[in-house]
């Protein structure tokens, strides 16, 4: 080899490039061509059976005069910020209570938490069919048998379409209350001690130190939180799939399913993708909110 | 007097977490434990009012029934395969990029990190309306090897961005004492990255395992064949053919189904809650 043949694969070496080759290859090939070629065929009257299409932007005209369409869009928002408020919610309590009971060495807290992350290590597609056993509606059904102790019910929570909603966004907030948990536990690890025993001795009760110091302090935990669940949720495929598979009718069909019909079971791939699409902008503009307030955290 | 009010207080504060514990405890176990009870009951009992938590015999024969009838072991075996396919060659490709990102000075370095990180937000299904055509094209529908390589592009941006965040907790000046000693970067890495790096790369492995294991879209669209599906997708392939008659048994499935994840979750909990947090804690 001569000498400058030498330097060059010395430089390449000492460079980034060979490091991240194979990563790049992935990614071009699953995620960047395909993100692209979705784009493309959202342009087209492509259908599954056939290899002809034209471009055209009628997928997307289609798309909004589908007049189920604004109520994919109503389920979506539902489904969402129902989860995630309460995920939020539920998940807070949850940290506060644990921190609070470590602190207090009360037995059990460590336990507490762990049992409450376990829905988070069981495949969504289980859930779903955990659930739709116990939403059961014949009398054997657990959870109408347990409201009915309490004079409450039947419920047909799978085949009333509005009830429907509110069950799938009630199962999904037992799925994903476990990694707002733990990521608000984390932030709550983070907030001084010195602190809180300052506002102690200033004569603040248990609230005041939430709402005045510990909220305020984990502020950018609880953006990251909120935002990384409406991730989750609002690309949540699996447990829908087997808790309703989107009916009564289509009144628990969200984007991503309704993405997922029209493609495969209506054989329409241009309107599909560009649902798709539509999916993929909104999964965009989350993550670049994610990325500024992940940032804004960054020391510069 | 006023040392025995606190201490009252507190311990009402603790009797009132005590009852908290227990109703948190009792909500997220619950339907575990009732789809268990159900997967031991046998027929009779599915239907007896009121339904009780404890069956009367533990019919284990319902477990050896899914095996039987189901190609539950199939399926289950199909789910290893891709999951340990996927954690190979995600590792193989993430550990280098972790390392140049950490250890190597380039412009744009933190740019291209950020754009690793939005790939991890798509819909899974984005990807794969596209990837079932050309999957198709070449003959790799239905292949285990199809789903490894979708698997390993899903898994690499979360790998990549965790390990990165561990490396930079590693201190530099340990993998430049060995490149002094004459060990190249390669080697570097090799003897003494990887070693000191294991508990990150243990929580990376746990992640992408559950995650793997429990991936559904990707496997659902491109597998049909009952003889490959993984245990996700075999899942609701049962609960389409089952019915209510056969509750016990789709229940068993999927307590067959999830018992590695919460096995692996239950015993080393402490890995995957470091990789779960650390999109949103700095370290």
């Amino acid at each position: 080899m001569s000498r400058r043949a030498r330097a060059i694969a010395k430089g390449i070496a000492r460079g980034p490039a060979l490091w991240l080759l194979p990563l790049a290859v992935f990614l071009v090939v699953f995620f960047l061509y395909p993100v692209i070629d979705v784009i493309r065929l959202s342009l087209t009257n492509s259908k599954m059976t056939s290899a002809r299409f034209i471009y055209t932007l009628g997928s997307y005209a289609r798309v909004f005069r589908d007049s189920g369409f604004l109520g994919t869009l109503v389920i979506t928002f539902v489904f969402v910020g129902l989860s995630v408020l309460f995920q939020f919610l539920l998940g807070m309590a949850i940290a506060l209570a644990v921190d609070r009971g470590e602190r207090l060495g009360a037995g059990g807290s460590v336990v507490t938490r762990s049992v409450a992350l376990v829905s988070w290590a069981i495949p969504g597609v289980a859930i779903g069919i955990i659930w739709n056993i116990l939403y059961n509606e014949s009398p054997s059904g657990v959870l109408n048998y347990l409201l009915g102790t309490i004079g409450i019910g039947p419920i047909s929570f799978l085949s009333n379409p509005t009830i429907a909603l509110f069950a799938i966004s009630f199962a999904n907030v037992w799925r994903g209350t476990a990694q707002s948990m733990i990521l608000l536990y984390a932030g709550l690890k983070t907030v001084p001690v010195e602190t809180l025993e300052a506002a102690e001795v200033d004569g603040a009760n248990e609230r005041q130190k939430i709402f005045r110091i510990t909220i305020p302090s984990i502020r950018p935990v609880i953006m990251i939180t909120i935002l990384l669940n409406i991730i989750n949720t609002f690309n949540t495929f699996d447990m829908i799939m087997s808790l309703t598979g989107g009916g009564p009718g289509r009144s628990t069909e969200v984007l991503v399913l309704k993405a997922y019909t029209t493609i495969f079971q209506l054989l329409d791939l241009g309107k599909g993708s560009a649902i798709a699409v539509l999916l993929l902008a909104v999964n965009i503009v989350m993550s670049l909110f994610y990325i500024r307030i992940y940032r804004g955290e960054e020391p510069a | 007097m006023r040392a025995r009010s606190k201490k009252g207080a507190v311990r009402r504060e603790k009797a009132l977490l005590y009852a908290l514990f227990a109703l948190i405890v009792v909500f997220f176990l619950f339907p575990v434990v009732w789809t268990l009870s159900l997967s031991l009951k046998t027929v009779p009992e599915l239907y007896r009012l009121p339904p009780r938590l404890f069956p009367d015999t533990f019919a284990i024969q319902n477990y050896v029934y899914i095996f039987q009838h189901y190609e539950i072991l199939r399926s289950l075996g199909n789910s290893v395969i891709i999951t340990f396919g996927a954690l190979a060659g995600s590792l193989l490709i993430s550990v280098p990029a972790a390392y140049a990102f950490s250890r190597i000075k380039f412009r744009g370095a933190r740019r291209t990190q950020f754009g690793i990180l939005m790939f991890q937000m798509v819909s899974p299904l984005v990807l794969v309306v596209p990837l079932y055509k050309y999957y198709n094209a070449l003959g790799l529908l239905n292949t285990l090897s199809g789903l490894i390589l979708i698997y390993i592009a899903v898994s690499a941006p979360f790998q990549v961005w965790f390990l990165k965040g561990y490396l930079d907790t590693i201190p530099k000046e340990m993998d430049e004492a060995a490149t002094i000693d004459g060990c190249n970067r390669v080697q570097a890495v090799l003897r003494i990255i990887l070693p000191v790096m294991s508990p990150g790369l243990l929580s990376s492995i746990l992640l992408t395992a559950i995650t793997s294991w429990s991936q559904f879209v990707v496997p659902f669209v491109l597998i049909d064949t009952t003889s490959k599906m993984p245990v996700a997708v075999k899942l609701v392939n049962l609960q389409s053919t089952l019915t209510n008659v056969t509750t016990h048994y789709l229940a068993a499935a999927s307590i067959v189904a999830i018992f590695p994840t919460i096995l692996l979750f239950i015993v080393l909990q402490k890995y995957i809650v470091s990789a779960l947090t650390a999109g949103a804690i700095k370290g």
